[in-house]
């Protein structure tokens, strides 16, 4: 196990620097950032037209769906070689090599990419929630930082599960992936709209397979004492942690079945 | 340069385009699935800012059915516009097979302009067909609705067509600065985010703040999609269809006599990259 950690830093490692080499790669952070930032616009412009909904505030919102983006920005640097995986590793017969070494394949394809500008998603996410919070008057007690590190190591947990299991898949599918796009890029779009006004459908679809509200909603509910009960805002590590394991199976599966493309 | 060529080697690329699209039906597929799920989640959000925010009738003149046809609307004409530059185009100015296009006997702008919107185009049409088809059978309160009258519905078809040309010229222009192959990918790519911010697929732009009403008119952008979907839910009276699509085609002609300018120079001085 240990010596797993030790290969995936070095992994990290060798990636990062080798980043650093190109002369432009700042210029990444920018557009990153530029990304991250413009993403919510929608939903500010929104609220500056219509005003208010109820109690929902545009910090509410913001609060929930900066959970979202950090823990999937997160999953996103972490576990880049899995999102790759489909098209670089499987497609390319390259997977074969991987095979023959006798380390775990997981950290092997997690870490197979990692790119330094995949961090701002996160470090935007996570200051957008820290000014929520100061926004809604919610103390950063050490018992509300516990629940939100739960929430993003939770939701980190979910989104690694997603790439996963997109990996998973592939080695059945191939190509024609369009649809995780559901998962990844447009779950996190549903935060945008206040829980309580939620249909039913898209509430039961987001907690129960993709566990996407409890990573987002309940933990800041928990956090800021909406009319809520408290306890689904502690589950947001099990929740990940459940998905990542059906993610694996599929994988594993996966793993089984694979027959080598490409040459 | 033969025109006549040109002509006849555009006509071919479109019609490959077209026929490669039809073969990747299962990626057609599951896109239609991702713009029909980001369309509900659209319809919702409006739905709850429509019916329970605290001054709903602030919507500067359009209406909450208005707006979801305008959703619908907006994922099949998100598909004009480009997220990043055609890969063919780009394995080409990235490998230096722009040598070979440039010993063609044909305007390397137009074949290039050809090529791409036809990509775009073959790949593309199947799922905003796809797309408006699933939001005519929704269930009413999420369904788009009927043109608000036939000259509207006519009108919303010509600038339809006029948009695509238009956002296939920024693309081409994008394309142009892209040559410059040593800046990378970053300038390119926010250009191409700004324009599709701007277009009124992201928010429509009639729910800006008022005191931007005016640019976001005359702006470039909004005529990749909110001029033709504002003729078609009424928001734009067909009156006002003429100027609209004079802006749509006075911009065409600007990027593409600006992409050509900035591709003629750029040819003048190109190093061909690789071997």
């Amino acid at each position: 196990m240990i010596s797993e950690v030790k290969i995936y830093g070095k992994y990290l490692r060798m990636h990062l620097l080798s980043g650093m080499e190109y002369k432009g790669w700042w210029l990444m952070l920018i557009q990153v950032f530029v990304v991250v930032v413009t993403d919510p616009i929608s939903t500010v412009l929104l609220f500056s037209r219509f005003g208010n909904i109820g109690e929902w505030t545009v910090a509410h919102i913001i609060l929930v769906y900066a959970l979202a983006v950090a823990s999937f920005g997160l999953a996103e640097s972490l576990c880049r070689g899995f999102d790759y995986f489909p098209w670089q590793l499987l497609r390319t017969g390259e997977f074969d090599r991987l095979l023959l070494r006798p380390r775990s394949l997981f950290v092997q394809v997690a870490a197979s990419r990692f790119h330094l500008h995949r961090l701002v998603r996160p470090a935007t996410g996570i200051c957008a929630v820290v000014w929520a919070l100061s926004e809604l008057e919610v103390p950063l007690s050490p018992r509300n930082i516990a629940i939100l590190v739960m929430a993003l190591a939770g939701g980190c947990i979910m989104y690694c599960g997603v790439f996963v299991l997109t990996s998973g898949v592939a080695f059945f599918t191939v190509k024609g992936l369009d649809w995780i796009y559901l998962f990844t890029n447009a779950s996190y779009q549903v935060t945008r709209c206040p829980e309580p006004y939620l249909p039913q459908a898209l509430k039961s679809m987001f907690s129960f397979l993709l566990p996407m509200l409890f990573i987002s909603f309940y933990p800041a509910a928990t956090v800021c004492g909406w009319d809520y009960p408290a306890w689904p805002g502690y589950l947001a590590l099990p929740a990940g942690a459940a998905f990542l394991g059906c993610a694996l199976l599929v994988w594993r599966i996966g793993v089984r079945h694979y027959k080598s493309t490409g040459s | 340069m033969n025109w006549k060529q040109t002509g006849r080697a555009s006509r071919s690329l479109l019609r490959i385009s077209m026929a490669e699209g039809l073969q990747y039906r299962a990626s057609a597929i599951s896109g239609v699935f991702v713009s029909v799920f980001w369309g509900i989640i659209e319809c919702v959000l409006f739905t709850v800012f429509y019916t329970y925010s605290d001054n709903g009738w602030n919507n500067n003149g359009l209406s909450l059915e208005q707006t979801i046809s305008y959703v619908w609307l907006g994922q099949a004409l998100f598909l004009f516009q480009r997220m990043n530059i055609d890969g063919e185009l780009m394995d080409k100015i990235n490998n230096g097979n722009v040598g070979i296009d440039l010993c063609r006997p044909l305007d390397l702008y137009t074949h290039w302009f050809v090529k791409s919107s036809a990509a775009k185009l073959g790949t593309s049409w199947i799922r905003s067909v796809a797309t408006i088809g699933v939001g005519l059978l929704l269930p009413a309160g999420y369904a788009l609705g009927a043109p608000e009258s036939p000259a509207g519905f006519l009108c919303f078809l010509m600038s339809v067509s006029m948009a695509f040309i238009l956002c296939s010229a920024y693309a081409m222009l994008v394309t142009a600065i892209r040559l410059n192959v040593t800046w990378g990918d970053g300038p390119t790519y926010i250009l191409l985010l700004v324009s599709g911010i701007l277009s009124g697929t992201y928010l429509p732009l009639r729910l800006w703040p008022d005191e931007l009403q005016t640019f976001l008119y005359l702006q470039p952008f909004g005529g990749f999609a909110d001029i033709p979907i504002q003729l078609y839910v009424g928001s734009l009276e067909p009156a006002s269809a003429l100027p609209g699509i004079g802006l749509q085609l006075m911009w065409s002609m600007i990027f593409i006599v600006a992409g050509r300018i900035i591709m003629n120079r750029k040819l003048h001085t190109i190093i061909v990259q690789g071997g």
